[in-house]
């Protein structure tokens, strides 16, 4: 896969910008507040769907203007795509060459990303909730089907907590009913994340140990909360089971709150180094070589399963690491061969990922042209 | 300035499901010229719908008499009862010409987010239609959503002490082999129940 051509209109405060990619590092330099992030975001958005940063749809519109478009030329086995994604009155809607992609699934037909951010450092000191998203992100990008099976989880999810509210007058069948429905869903959930892990956690443990600087092993685990029997060898029925028994067994509690308190909804992924929680005892550079783990064995691992490389975005992300791993990153991005998007406030700390195609863009106020800044006198 | 019995007319259209304002008018310039008793054929094919048609007071599909076709016709089978969600859905199955059976018609499915519960179908009707019946077999052919699902689910709850036979309907790739046309969880799933050669 590759990214031929980027046109974004409107977007955040981006309001023209036209572009032909590196088909190695594009790295875009500029001051902060100016744009540069956007950009990425931009991109980010058109493979995803999804906004990089927290909010809501409506504030990818820049400023004034009714719409926000994004548009990529993409080169996906062998073919050329142009994929664009327009966000309007709170909505976003897809075209695949030109034509209105008619669900989500057909659209996510072969472009992945994976973005890394300053934020990223959530997964290992924010709550599980950033942990299960950067999960389940990962697990989409593996597994498509998983975006319509979590949906369906969620749905007999809501299901079942508004029964709960009802309280009481629930009839006990009835409830019985959507446990079983929520039971059979979440197993699928569960099931998928299992698999994902089973690739990952081994790639990410072995990266970990060479930037780490760390004589402690790092672990990263999924064991879901308050299921009982040996989670690493149940099968999908088997966990359905167990799911439901721990259902029933909450319910009293479950009532009195008015919400499920088990499934996957309510999980979280730990990672520890030398069988401590990372997040109370690495230190910040350790949790960023964490993350960094992570995320390199999340891009193998797509290489492994899709036979291409994601696209990788990384944003500021060298102000953030030590020399020597800012080092390991950048000679890890330069060997990979993979399409990779930078940006940064200061060119040096990212030289080494840069090669004679790198494009380099600078950002200022909003306007997005080639080639490096004018250094100030 | 339009007349307004033509106004009305095109008012009344255009609510109709699937019909905006310009169709509207087109169709009530069509029915204005058609020729002969056109609009008066119609007009009474509307009142007699409203006036004629009703539930069946066994199965509660649609019907002009007390009970309905389905249940009035001797020659259908008495042992297997297959419970839909709507009519829509029985029109479905009886284009196959398979099913030899009768229906039962729930409308609607247990929806705790719209607010539907088991009073709100016709739950209650299925079991006492049980009672003395000599129904064997029970086909559950609601939709595989997450709602045909639960329903499907509490149904079987209900009529598992019965000692009657309970089937779902089976769920994979639709007929005529469009693998390439499947979305991706209904592939997945399909893959996940292979069965053996």
């Amino acid at each position: 896969m590759r990214l031929l051509g980027l046109q974004l209109q409107d977007f955040r405060n981006l309001s023209q910008v036209q572009l032909l990619p590196s088909p190695h590092a594009t790295i875009a330099v500029g001051q902060n507040g100016q744009g540069k992030t956007n950009l990425l975001e931009a991109l980010y958005f058109l493979a995803t769907l999804k906004p990089l940063r927290a909010g809501r749809l409506s504030e990818l519109v820049k400023w004034g203007a009714s719409n926000a478009r994004v548009t990529g030329r993409f080169l996906l086995k062998g073919a050329e795509r142009e994929i664009s994604v327009e966000v309007g009155g709170g909505t976003r809607q897809a075209f695949v060459d030109g034509k209105k992609a008619a669900s989500l699934e057909d659209y996510f037909g072969g472009v992945s990303v994976v973005a890394f951010t300053p934020d990223d450092l959530e997964v290992i000191k924010g709550g599980p909730d950033a942990r299960r998203s950067f999960l389940d992100r990962a697990v989409f990008n593996r597994f498509p089907a998983f975006l319509r099976e979590s949906r369906e989880y969620a749905r007999a999810l809501k299901n079942r907590n508004r029964l709960l509210r009802e309280g009481a007058a629930v009839e006990p069948a009835y409830l019985e009913a959507y446990d079983e429905t929520l039971a059979k869903a979440g197993a699928r959930l569960y099931a998928r994340r299992r698999a994902l892990m089973a690739e990952l956690a081994p790639r990410a443990q072995a990266t970990f140990a060479s930037i780490g600087r760390t004589v402690d092993p790092a672990v990263y685990g999924y064991h879901p909360a308050h299921l009982s029997g040996d989670f690493s060898q149940a099968d999908e029925a088997a966990l359905a089971g167990a799911l439901r028994e721990a259902l029933t067994a909450r319910l009293r509690r479950d009532l009195d709150r008015g919400f499920t308190s088990v499934g996957p909804h309510a999980d979280d992924v730990t990672v520890t180094l030398g069988g401590r929680s990372a997040r109370a005892y690495a230190s910040q550079g350790q949790q960023r070589a964490l993350v960094l783990g992570w995320k390199i064995a999340e891009i193998e691992n797509l290489e492994g399963a899709m036979g291409f490389l994601p696209l990788l975005l990384l944003d500021d992300v060298s102000s953030e690491l030590d020399p020597e791993r800012n080092a390991y990153l950048m000679n890890y991005l330069a060997k990979s061969g993979a399409q990779v998007f930078l940006t940064t406030t200061d060119a040096s700390l990212v030289h080494a990922a840069a090669a004679q195609d790198t494009l380099w863009l600078s950002v200022s106020t909003g306007q997005v042209r080639e080639g490096l800044p004018d250094v100030p006198a | 300035m339009t007349p307004d019995p033509l106004n009305r007319l095109v008012a009344q259209l255009a609510k109709l499901p699937g019909i905006g304002e310009k169709t509207a008018q087109r169709l009530a310039f069509h029915i204005l010229r058609a020729p002969g008793e056109f609009a008066v054929d119609l007009s009474q094919a509307i009142r007699e719908v409203k006036e004629k048609v009703h539930l069946c007071t066994r199965c509660f599909s649609l019907t002009d008499s007390e009970l309905c076709g389905f249940c009035r016709d001797s020659r259908r089978e008495e042992r297997a009862l297959c419970v839909v969600e709507t009519f829509a859905d029985l029109m479905a199955l009886e284009r196959t010409r398979e099913f030899k059976g009768r229906y039962h018609v729930l409308h609607g499915v247990l929806s705790p987010l719209e607010g539907v519960g088991p009073e709100q179908l016709r739950i209650k009707e299925l079991l006492e239609r049980l009672n003395d019946s000599r129904v064997e077999e029970i086909i559950l052919a609601t939709n595989p959503d997450v709602e045909g699902e639960a329903t499907a689910l509490y149904l079987t709850r209900l009529l598992k002490p019965m000692g009657l036979r309970l089937t779902r309907i089976a769920q994979g790739l639709p007929m005529g082999g469009d693998l390439e046309f499947a979305d991706q969880a209904t592939l997945a799933k399909a893959l996940s129940a292979r069965r053996d050669l």
